[in-house]
């Protein structure tokens, strides 16, 4: 495994709410070499949030709290537990103790080298992304000679160029010195795609890569990672709520509902429509999506009813009790009061239903 | 034509078109001002002065302007009025550019402090600004002559900090309005070290134009400062000319009908300040793209 995320937790203080919000709680999932992982879920699941916690890019606090984020065979939360004391009670967080700044200079420490060149990202909304006062083609040699071995400047610009190309943007030469204002969301996604695989890393991270983007541009830009997925071979971690981009892209799939990973898996396994040996959120989350199938059959779109649980407070049974159409007389009183285990359904197939359960 | 701009929005216009013409000429006038400045404190230094600023005339005393050989006249010991005028400049051309930069570099380091660390830092920065702001400018200025001596430098490193948290502020409020930008979330995804983030994506790249503006009034401030306590006597002591010292030594035969000796230099302060401020004022619609 390239990536392993165990029992990842990603704390926040809500003012408003005056409570922690547990916005990743205890999840896990795991990238291999070349594999591309679908992350999906509602908003507000913490999907995203535990992406910018692999890469430690999580700002405000507490943040990050605890778990292992194994990437390489190096723990890049190693030792940092001794920083952080979590005081629970009920299933509500009441205080959290940090020491913002030793932790700061022990995850600096264990990240150099690793954010940026190792771990890539690119964002949802590119534009925003790019800093609107400096070219693209400036932005993307100060990549390249960052992390390459192309440090001269003659050298980056011909490397920036060709990654210009790389990512099919027409006139590249032209289009080097264009500021982000002057190019399309599309074209933007592309040079911030090119941004991150400048620095060839194993790892990249597409945090709503196509969210944003006119639907013919996203199509494009689905149809270019796939591009290069297959020419590079690179490792990446997709996070999406477009089922049919994770569909498109994903070798296996995590479904994150409420801060964990309820079911995970290859994606033929996950995302098989109307399949009994799945999550009851996975099932109601591809009945929300419209399908050629239900289309044809002029069926109406399933809404999941009720809203993410407010991650405050962690019911003591599974997460998904609230909502859960599936729910039998047999297992009731163990859904509505124990957290059900992973089990493994089929090889590589995990699921967190009582449903389910061996 | 007027616009309405969110502040903080970059506006996507070249230059040229969002320009009105009342900002090009705020800024035209103020350019050919900083190049008249800059020119005649180059022709003092090297001493390229029409007449010596020190020959004493007595045959000439308040020549009137377009006398044969003294262009501006000359003042009630006959010097020549141009050359001293020329030479006056560097009096605050160097200490000017010093307060400045104590300001600039000061009140940028403060608001970066300020701006990242937060907390305490925060408090500290503003408790400083408080601190400086309740005392008048000029007050503290005397303060620092009365106990060191009444010497430009002194006072021009006063200045320099008095306008730090002017500074501080806007860098700070700058930082604190980038950092939740996703392009500079980007930039440390991207494993830039944060110096560089600060430094040339935050404070280069986006807070050069309002820096740039911010001296240009500085140095409007500086001049102001420096011919105001030059006029009162506790800046540039005679015989060195200073356009504060001219206005006062030609003020004593203003009412005999030789205004010449003292408006000239009072004119000079007015076009160089009116130069500095509304270049400063042009810039910051220019490149800003809102109105102060």
């Amino acid at each position: 495994m390239l990536l392993s995320i165990e029992n990842l937790r990603t704390y926040f203080y809500s003012r408003s709410k005056r409570a922690f919000v547990r916005s990743v709680d205890g999840a896990s999932l795991s990238v291999g070499r070349g594999e591309t992982l679908g992350v999906v879920g509602e908003s507000g699941s913490g999907k995203t949030l535990a992406a910018l916690s692999a890469a430690g890019l999580v700002a405000g606090s507490p943040g990050v709290i605890g778990g292992r984020i194994e990437f390489k065979s190096r723990n890049l939360l190693d030792g940092l537990e001794r920083y952080v004391k979590v005081q629970e009670r009920d299933g509500r967080v009441s205080a959290v103790e940090k020491d913002e700044r030793g932790w700061a200079r022990r995850a600096e420490r264990l990240m150099s080298g690793v954010r940026g060149k190792e771990i890539a990202m690119i964002f949802q909304n590119p534009r925003a992304a790019l800093n609107p006062y400096s070219t693209v083609g400036a932005q993307l040699v100060e990549a390249v000679r960052l992390h390459t071995k192309w440090k001269s400047k003659g050298e980056a610009k011909e490397r920036a160029l060709h990654w210009l190309e790389r990512v099919r943007i027409d006139s590249p030469r032209l289009r080097f010195d264009n500021f982000p204002f002057g190019m399309s969301g599309g074209m933007c996604q592309r040079a911030m795609i090119a941004m991150a695989l400048c620095a060839e890393p194993s790892l990249l991270i597409a945090d709503e890569p196509t969210t944003g983007l006119d639907a013919t541009i996203q199509a494009r830009i689905v149809e270019l990672l796939g591009e290069l997925k297959a020419g590079t071979g690179i490792t990446t971690l997709l996070i999406s709520h477009d089922i049919s981009v994770i569909r498109r892209l994903a070798d296996r799939v995590a479904v994150m509902y409420a801060g964990t990973v309820v079911e995970s898996g290859a994606a033929s396994q996950v995302l098989r429509p109307h399949a009994t040996e799945q999550h009851p959120y996975t099932t109601a989350l591809l009945a929300s999506v419209p399908s050629a199938e239900a289309i044809r059959a002029k069926s109406a779109l399933q809404a999941i009813e009720g809203e993410v649980p407010d991650t405050t407070s962690v019911p003591r049974g599974c997460r998904f009790y609230g909502r859960c159409n599936r729910v039998t007389d047999a297992v009731r009183s163990r859904c509505a009061n124990l957290e059900p285990p992973p089990s493994e359904i089929e090889p590589g197939h995990k699921l967190r239903c009582w449903l389910h359960a061996a | 034509m007027r616009r309405y701009v969110e502040a903080g929005t970059v506006l996507h216009l070249p230059l040229l078109q969002r320009a009105t013409a009342l900002d090009l000429l705020y800024v035209s006038y103020g350019l050919l001002i900083v190049a008249l400045v800059f020119a005649s404190y180059l022709i003092g230094a090297l001493g390229w002065l029409p007449h010596d600023p020190r020959a004493m005339n007595v045959a000439l005393i308040n020549a009137a302007p377009f006398t044969p050989g003294h262009l501006l006249g000359t003042d009630f010991l006959g010097r020549d009025l141009q050359a001293r005028l020329i030479l006056g400049i560097q009096a605050y051309f160097v200490p000017g550019l010093l307060a400045i930069t104590i300001s600039i570099v000061g009140g940028s380091v403060l608001g970066i402090l300020a701006g990242y660390r937060g907390g305490a830092f925060d408090t500290l920065v503003t408790y400083f600004a408080n601190l400086l702001d309740s005392f008048p400018r000029l007050v503290l200025i005397l303060l620092v002559i009365a106990a060191f001596k009444a010497d430009i430098y002194y006072v021009m490193v006063v200045v320099g900090i008095t306008g730090m948290p002017a500074i501080a502020s806007l860098v700070a409020g700058k930082i604190a309005f980038l950092r939740q930008k996703s392009f500079i979330e980007a930039a440390h995804a991207l494993g830039l070290p944060a110096h560089t983030v600060i430094l040339k994506h935050i404070l280069w790249l986006n807070c050069r134009a309002p820096l740039v503006i911010q001296a240009t009034l500085g140095m409007a401030e500086a001049i102001l400062i420096e011919t105001s306590l030059s006029y009162l006597g506790f800046g540039v002591q005679e015989p060195t000319p200073s356009w504060g010292n001219m206005v006062l030594a030609g003020a004593n035969y203003f009412l005999q009908g030789n205004f010449w000796p003292s408006t000239a230099p009072a004119a000079a302060i007015l076009a160089t300040i009116l130069g500095f401020q509304l270049l400063g004022d042009g810039l910051n619609n220019l490149l800003e793209g809102k109105r102060r």
